[in-house]
């Protein structure tokens, strides 16, 4: 009776669950699109219900209804209209749409911190929490409540499209497009009815696990996020198993508290696993499923964000450059302590930022877990800087760092775009949940900054210069990995993984190469991280405040250029001190990344049409062409280009009779 | 270039309730073209990625020489000597054509695969692990025979389909295949690039390579192959010379529906 009692009163958690996963499965259902966002959406719907119900007193049901029916559809509408609308005009691939949903989701995580700040609320419940006591049962009624509004809500709408032409109109404009406009179907009308649903299901699932967990952005929106392992669990169809994946959740989470082990060692990690099992079935179900990209679940590459031409990087043009970029680095130095307190960030996130250009922008592997690499090579460096001398320590830093990379590589090798990216999130999620935050890990650690040689490198300037001299070797590698035969593979396999297998590039062997390498040097700028701040706080290698704005960042500045990667690495300190707060720059990224489609190649490849385009504005015009005709300029077919070239040569001849 | 044999024996390949491939063999001979013909949904593609190993085959086995390679993934085949072109391109749009190519010549190796992962790391560390020298000299080989020249420098991506497709196979080509599998070599080729490419594929068959292609343009292959295989509804129809394919009953009356393939000049 315990036991049923305890599977009863994860009912709630688990109907919560299932309306998280439900809607994530209709979002992508109805819009194709695989809603990254979507946590943040419910996350800002609950802090609005909050806002409302507990702040201006406005009756609950009130609020649920401007909230959930009034708010989130129009948000949905405007995300169509304003985001994701252009892109399907622009024929963009999935792998910018999931960059714009990964912007969203940084903007409004901004948006949030920066509106209603860091603190914990307790939002008060939609539904009456009273409990009732049938027989010895316990039966809450806020819980019932949450599954009837589930299966009501999950039923009503699959009817609704059944009976209408609507859901016809729906699958077909996520189908082909094109085609469902050439029938006479309004596909922005559709689409835009598309995204409002899955803001609406978002929505209430916002206001529904608020009320049953509590209210922080951060915590929240990565537990939506967590429950994509619902529709991978469901093969993202099949809508009855994803409600009972998610129900059998709540109630496995809420059964694991009747098991109580004596040996403290054991209650730690079986406390640990209970409060993160989402995580745990996230990462499983990632790995468990090997298929997903055959059922409809590719995003593509990250070809996109990467424009640059594969030409050979010529010495002469790069000494220029980085040695340009170079003497902007020593400036610090003749900073007062503060600010150069403050600059000590900027090669430290600076290598971190450079370790997403190798995955990301040189091999085309999306990683949103890079701050789980950054952490282990800080909490590392830290346990055996103690006991060790500090250089190797750090070593040891990036080597474990390069060891979960490496790990992390071999899933990488089946997976692309939207599952590579949930499943290196996952990675960085699990080690932030499982070590980082685990007081067996980090109790009692002290950082301190490396000597050399007998030389103390804890003074500012000299540490700063040490940080310089890390982030030249971070910049060696990422030359070696840009150039020559290694280099061309890469980009080979970013282009066409088909392709360069077909002419016998070891496509397995250089993914774990380059996760391998990205972690190590994610790894050794995270350990650089903790020295400068002389401290290792877990919320620094946070998978939501730390590893998705510093993605979004990298893509924003120019995925493909390691030097861009500085440059944001500078932005980032840089509004973080004139603010003082460090969510500003989240919005400004989040804010680019949605509309990043109208930036191919970031920053860098802006600037670096500006640049051509001082020298010579028709070599603008040339590159530009060059740059968009595969995907954006209409092409004529191969007989209309025939045709076209017999005009000319007989127009030709004519002129010379 | 020495040439190989490769040969599919027994392929069959399910998709669900669906066969798509029935108990098919096929052989490429090498120094000899061999045609893959059949309607649309005949199972020549998917008999074709069972051979290059983009799909494995439900039964059946796939032989290169004597040596077994069912199990093998698209990239040790590659190594073997197994070259490929695409149907839906897949070029490297970023590279430039000469790139393209590099990219094939670079990679002929047999080396054990410790090496090769070596051989990586080491250009992590900055060595030269490669005679760029020496492929380069392949590469511009390769492009003078396909007449790249002009585009040699352009990124290929700013690049018309036809002259992907020729890029596509002359990265083939850099790679020194013992055999060459072409998938739809001549669709969106106008006339003239069509006699080229069968040129290219002449002369590439008499360096003994040994040359697959499937191909829907009838017209050509009836002109360029040595031996043609007929499929229909996943199974193979009938074999032999092209004067022999063309007087089949069973060929004509599959493909009836097209009208009897028009006789060559």
């Amino acid at each position: 009776m315990l036991a049923l009692n305890y599977a009863l009163a994860g009912l709630g958690l688990g109907a919560v669950a299932a309306l998280s996963g439900v809607g994530l499965l209709i979002t992508y259902r109805a819009t194709g699109v695989f809603n990254v966002a979507h946590g943040a959406i419910a996350m800002i719907a609950a802090y609005l219900f909050w806002q409302l119900a507990d702040v201006w007193s406005v009756p609950s049901w009130l609020a649920a209804v401007l909230v959930i029916g009034l708010f989130a559809p129009a948000l949905g509408a405007l995300l169509e209209r304003v985001v994701f609308r252009p892109l399907q005009r622009r024929f963009a691939t999935r792998a910018e749409g999931l960059v714009a949903t990964i912007g969203i989701l940084v903007l409004l995580l901004g948006v949030a911190i920066e509106v209603w700040g860091r603190q914990v609320r307790h939002p008060s419940s939609l539904f009456p929490a009273n409990v009732l006591h049938p027989g010895s049962l316990t039966l809450h009624v806020d819980a019932f409540s949450d599954l009837a509004a589930v299966i009501i809500g999950t039923g009503a709408l699959g009817l609704a499209l059944k009976l209408t032409p609507l859901g016809t109109q729906i699958r077909a404009v996520v189908d082909r497009r094109d085609l469902a406009e050439l029938s006479g179907v309004d596909a922005d009308r559709v689409a835009a009815i598309g995204w409002s649903i899955g803001a609406v299901f978002a929505a209430l699932t916002g206001v529904l696990l608020a009320s049953q967990l509590s209210l922080d952005s951060f915590n929240l929106t990565l537990v939506v996020l967590e429950t994509f392992a619902i529709p991978v669990i469901a093969g993202l169809t099949n809508i009855p198993i994803a409600i009972g994946a998610g129900i059998a959740l709540g109630i496995g989470m809420s059964e694991m508290t009747l098991y109580n082990p004596s040996n403290t060692q054991v209650l730690n990690i079986w406390n640990a696993l209970h409060s993160n099992l989402p995580v745990v079935l996230l990462l499983v179900a990632l790995l468990v499923r090997r298929n997903l990209a055959q059922s409809g679940g590719d995003a593509g590459l990250a070809t996109t964000f990467a424009r640059r031409r594969a030409a050979e990087p010529s010495i002469p043009r790069m000494a220029l450059q980085y040695g340009g970029a170079a003497v902007a680095l020593f400036v610090p130095l003749t900073f007062d302590t503060v600010s150069l307190e403050r600059a000590q960030q900027v090669p430290a996130l600076g290598i971190i930022f450079v370790s997403i250009v190798a995955v990301t922008g040189y091999s085309g592997q999306i990683s949103l877990g890079q701050a789980g690499y950054a952490g282990l090579g800080a909490l590392f460096f830290a346990r055996f800087s103690s006991d060790t001398p500090e250089l190797f320590a750090l070593l040891i830093g990036v080597l474990a760092a390069g060891a979960v990379g490496f790990l992390t590589g071999y899933p990488a090798i089946r997976r692309r775009g939207l599952f590579l990216a949930l499943t290196t999130f996952a990675v960085g999620a699990f080690v932030s949940r499982f070590v980082f935050q685990q007081p067996y890990f980090t109790n009692g650690i002290t950082v301190s900054r490396p000597s050399l040689f007998g030389l103390s490198l804890a003074g500012d300037r000299a540490f700063y210069l040490f940080e310089l001299a890390m982030l030249a070797i971070a910049f060696l590698i990422m030359y070696n990995l840009r150039s020559g035969a290694l280099g061309r593979s890469l980009v080979a396999i970013r282009d066409s993984e088909e392709g360069a297998s077909s002419v016998g590039v070891d496509v397995r062997a250089l993914k774990v190469l380059i996760f391998t390498v990205s972690a190590m040097l994610a790894g050794l700028g995270g350990a650089l991280l903790a020295q400068q701040r002389l401290s290792f706080t877990s919320t620094d290698f946070d998978p939501l405040a730390a590893s998705l704005p510093w993605f979004t960042v990298v893509i924003v500045f120019g995925a493909d250029s390691a030097a861009a990667a500085i440059a944001g690495a500078g932005f980032v300190v840089l509004i973080n001190s004139a603010l003082g707060d460090p969510s500003a720059y989240e919005i400004v990224v989040g804010l680019v990344a949605a509309f990043i489609g109208y930036l191919p190649g970031g920053i860098a490849e802006a600037g670096r049409r500006l640049l051509e385009w001082v020298m010579t504005p028709t070599a603008l015009l040339r590159h530009y062409n060059a740059a968009t005709a595969p995907r954006v300029a209409p092409q004529l077919s191969d007989r209309g280009q025939a045709a076209l070239e017999r005009l000319r040569a007989t127009r030709q001849a004519r002129g010379e009779s | 270039m020495t040439g190989s044999r490769l040969s599919g024996i027994g392929i069959t390949k399910r998709y669900g309730g669906l066969t798509a491939v029935d108990d098919v063999s096929v052989t490429a001979e090498p120094g000899r073209i061999t045609a893959l013909i059949g309607p649309n949904g005949a199972g020549k593609t998917t008999l074709f990625q069972c051979l290059t190993g983009n799909e494995r085959p439900d039964t059946g086995s796939v032989l290169l020489d004597e040596r077994d390679i069912t199990k093998l993934t698209p990239d040790e085949r590659a190594r073997l000597g197994v070259g490929r072109t695409f149907q839906r391109l897949a070029v490297f749009p970023s590279m430039t054509v000469a790139d393209n190519l590099g990219v094939g010549a670079e990679h002929r190796t047999t080396a054990p695969r410790l090496l090769r992962i070596g051989a990586l790391l080491l250009g992590i560390l900055g060595f030269p692990t490669v005679d760029e020298k020496r492929h380069q000299l392949h590469v511009d080989e390769v492009i003078n025979m396909l007449q790249l020249q002009e585009v040699r420098d352009t990124p290929a991506g700013a690049l018309p389909t036809g002259t992907l497709r020729l890029v596509e196979l002359g990265r083939a080509l850099c790679h020194d295949p013992k055999v060459l599998l072409l998938d739809e070599p001549a669709s969106g080729l106008d006339s003239e690039e069509t006699a080229e490419l069968q040129l290219v594929l002449r002369r590439v068959a008499g360096d003994g390579v040994g040359v697959l292609l499937v191909e829907h343009d009838v017209d050509l292959v009836f002109d360029v192959a040595d031996t043609v295989f007929a499929m229909a509804e996943g199974r193979l129809l009938a074999s032999g010379t092209p004067d022999e394919i063309r007087a089949h009953p069973a060929v004509q009356e599959a493909y009836l529906d097209v009208g009897p393939p028009r006789s060559v000049s």
